[in-house]
């Protein structure tokens, strides 16, 4: 079941990591050299989650509608990076 | 109604839209931090095993060396020879030693049966003399009765008593010559014990011999070894670590606040970090029970030191989890090398 929703977000996680495919391995990425926990990684797609999504709505005109936009971006984000460490790292 | 709305947030879509972001966010962030916590994991973990000191209990020149650094072994190779010229000495000095011993046993023996011939040739002496005393005592107890009526002259009954005296003395002589010979008799325990204490020389001297041939305790790699032939060795000067590969471990250190939902013998995904694409599988198998820590850092018969300062925030204490690993690719097994570990989840544990 693991493996089918890690197929699922290969093509995702190939846009979001530096790792390109290879987010399969231990939840830990070598960067010249040095490791980088997997929750760091969540926290680099959070961010680039919230980013795109206020784009987009701009975009769109969505953004529009929203009030307190910050706490909405900053909290779409959180979902976005736990919905990561759910899938890809977590038990 | 409506100027209130207009004041506070403007639309109230976005306000719902905001108010359910949030709140999905931190319900999901409880939950995950609470996954988290259920199934501890870390990232600094390292790849461990058991090694053994090369050494000998006996000192002297490196004579052979039949290992290279990095090289693989299996129990019982040798390893290294040191000189064995200086103990093949003193196993022969010892052997000479035995020698003499056994010869002084058999020359200790043949005392001692000169010795009891003498004895037994004391107690004859003994018999003799008693049967002299007799005669002589008799003849005196005859004789008296015919001197008193001067049938025989008194010179001759004065003799007998004299002779009578001399045979009491040889008797006493001869009996006290026969306890001493019987007390010269003695055993042979000093020279049995002197022969013991040489066999026992000569067995140490064969042991050290036997121990100037090094061999492999256990399968496993050699490693710092910078040495060649040559090289004068102490004893117990260590040669050379030797890394056992027959069973490998990985020490992940987790928080003490994680440690109850660690369980012994639960399923353990390691990643060597050499290939991080390999999932190893392992078992916990012990919980460290003790870590020093600064705080309780001091001479253990002094007072105990305690520093005036303190934090408001204290990091979590870490405990070493000590993982067997199941077979793997050797290649992934370095000792030291660092790992990442997943209890309880993780590619090795579905």
């Amino acid at each position: 079941m693991r493996f089918t929703r890690l197929r699922f977000l290969i093509p995702v996680s190939c846009l979001l990591a530096s790792e390109g495919c290879t987010l399969q391995g231990a939840p830990s990425f070598p960067v010249v050299g040095a490791y980088f926990p997997d929750w760091m990684v969540c926290g680099l797609v959070g961010v680039a989650v919230a980013v795109g999504l206020r784009v987009i709505f701009l975009l769109t005109g969505l953004d529009a509608i929203l009030s307190f936009r910050l706490f909405t971006y900053v909290a779409l984000g959180v979902i976005a990076a736990l919905t990561v460490w759910t899938l890809v790292f977590g038990p | 109604m409506m100027q209130r709305v207009h004041v506070s947030g403007k639309k109230p879509i976005g306000i719902i839209v905001a108010i359910v972001c949030v709140g999905v966010a931190i319900l999901f962030g409880v939950h995950v931090s609470h996954e988290d916590s259920a199934h501890p994991s870390s990232d600094s973990g390292s790849i461990d095993a058991e090694m053994v000191h090369v050494a000998s209990t006996v000192g002297g020149r490196l004579k052979e060396l039949r290992v290279v650094v990095n090289q693989h072994v299996h129990k019982g190779d040798v390893l290294y020879q040191l000189d064995p010229e200086p103990y093949e000495l003193i196993v022969r000095q010892a052997q000479a030693n035995l020698d003499l011993a056994n010869a002084e046993v058999e020359n200790q023996t043949r005392l001692l049966s000169i010795k009891t011939t003498s004895a037994a040739t004391a107690d004859d002496q003994v018999v003799r003399a008693r049967t002299n005393r007799d005669l002589a005592a008799r003849t005196v107890k005859r004789l008296k009765p015919l001197a008193g009526q001067s049938y025989i002259p008194w010179q001759q009954y004065d003799q007998a008593r004299v002779a009578l005296h001399d045979a009491e003395v040889s008797l006493s002589q001869s009996k006290n010559q026969s306890v001493a010979a019987t007390t010269a008799i003695g055993d042979l325990k000093s020279s049995l014990a002197a022969r013991d204490a040489s066999q026992a020389a000569l067995d140490h001297a064969k042991y050290e011999l036997r121990q100037t041939v090094v061999t492999a305790p256990a399968d496993g790699y050699v490693t710092s070894l910078r040495v060649k032939a040559g090289e004068v060795l102490a004893p117990s000067q260590v040669l050379f670590t030797l890394i056992a590969d027959d069973e490998w471990y990985a020490t992940a250190n987790i928080r003490e606040i994680n440690l109850s939902s660690v369980q012994i013998g639960d399923c353990v995904t390691v990643h060597s970090m050499i290939d991080r694409h390999s999932p190893l599988r392992g078992h916990v198998e012990s919980i460290g029970w003790g870590v020093l820590s600064v705080d309780s850092a001091g001479i253990a018969r002094s007072l105990p030191i305690v520093p005036r300062q303190m934090d408001w925030v204290h990091v979590a204490q870490r405990f070493p989890v000590r993982i067997r690993l199941e077979r793997a690719n050797p290649l992934l097994l370095r000792l030291g090398a660092t790992a990442t570990v997943e209890i309880r989840h993780g590619a090795a544990c579905p």
